[in-house]
């Protein structure tokens, strides 16, 4: 198969993490990865917990109480940060899969991270009620 | 990225990217109705329901579960592939994802269906 320059091979999972040389395009996909696992985790145990809503407003109100606990807190902030990450940086992994911007990798995932950073900074904070 | 491996077809690469762009969409809606619309963030029982009663909010709610498990599934089977598995490992793989997957689903509905029915 004919890679575009800086894709990743997809022959050797372990190449992944290898990341030494390797153009931004590798970068992007090892974040999109680690994200992706992470979210997919993130998915599955928000819906377990929202099973508590089928027994009842005291189960319910009960865990959210146990959720303000700053642990819990910093991760919903991770959680948003992998949203947005592997959502700005995905659309620009699509551009690049149909032949789009393919020598502006590095670039936009720069555009892609900060946008998501800065974005998920001020959600977080709207979240707190901060802002 | 191109489709990588033999077996990541490129209809199920295809679908992958798109159910990506509609989950995207949708999160962002999901994220910012539920905690900046939506008065008080959802943080108690009772606004979960009566956000729920909106049957609007219902439907997009399970319109974006059945995107986002069906999207996040077949990122987890890219992985797999990454791992150049053989022809049985993958189809007992696939078969895990479906099953969970469609698990997953039903409950997502069956909830939504309980606590819309509260009220």
């Amino acid at each position: 198969m004919n890679d575009l320059p800086g894709s990743p091979s997809g022959k050797r999972w372990i190449q992944w993490m290898d990341i030494r040389g390797k153009g931004a395009g590798n970068w992007g996909f090892l974040v999109n990865r680690l994200a992706g696992l992470g979210l997919t985790l993130y998915l599955f145990m928000h819906l377990i917990v929202l099973g508590k809503l089928s027994r009842g407003a005291d189960a319910y109100d009960g865990f959210v109480k146990l959720a303000h606990h700053p642990a819990i807190i910093a991760g919903e902030v991770l959680v948003v940060l992998a949203v947005l990450l592997h959502g700005f940086n995905g659309i620009r992994i699509l551009l690049t899969s149909f032949g789009l911007e393919v020598g502006r990798q590095r670039f936009w995932l720069i555009v892609a991270a900060a946008i998501a950073i800065l974005s998920g900074l001020y959600f977080s904070m709207r979240m707190a009620g901060v802002l | 990225m191109m489709p990588h491996g033999q077996r990541e077809n490129g209809w199920i690469w295809l679908v992958k990217q798109l159910s990506g762009g509609l989950v995207f969409l949708v999160i962002l809606i999901h994220l910012v109705v539920n905690h900046l619309v939506a008065e008080g963030g959802l943080l108690t029982y009772n606004d979960v329901v009566n956000y729920f009663s909106n049957p609007w909010i219902a439907g997009m709610e399970i319109f974006f579960l059945i995107v986002v498990v069906g999207h996040s599934l077949l990122g987890i089977r890219s992985i797999v592939l990454d791992f150049n598995p053989g022809i049985v490992f993958l189809r007992i793989v696939d078969l895990v994802l479906s099953v969970t997957g469609a698990a997953a689903i039903v409950y997502g509905v069956w909830l939504t269906l309980t606590i819309t029915s509260v009220v």
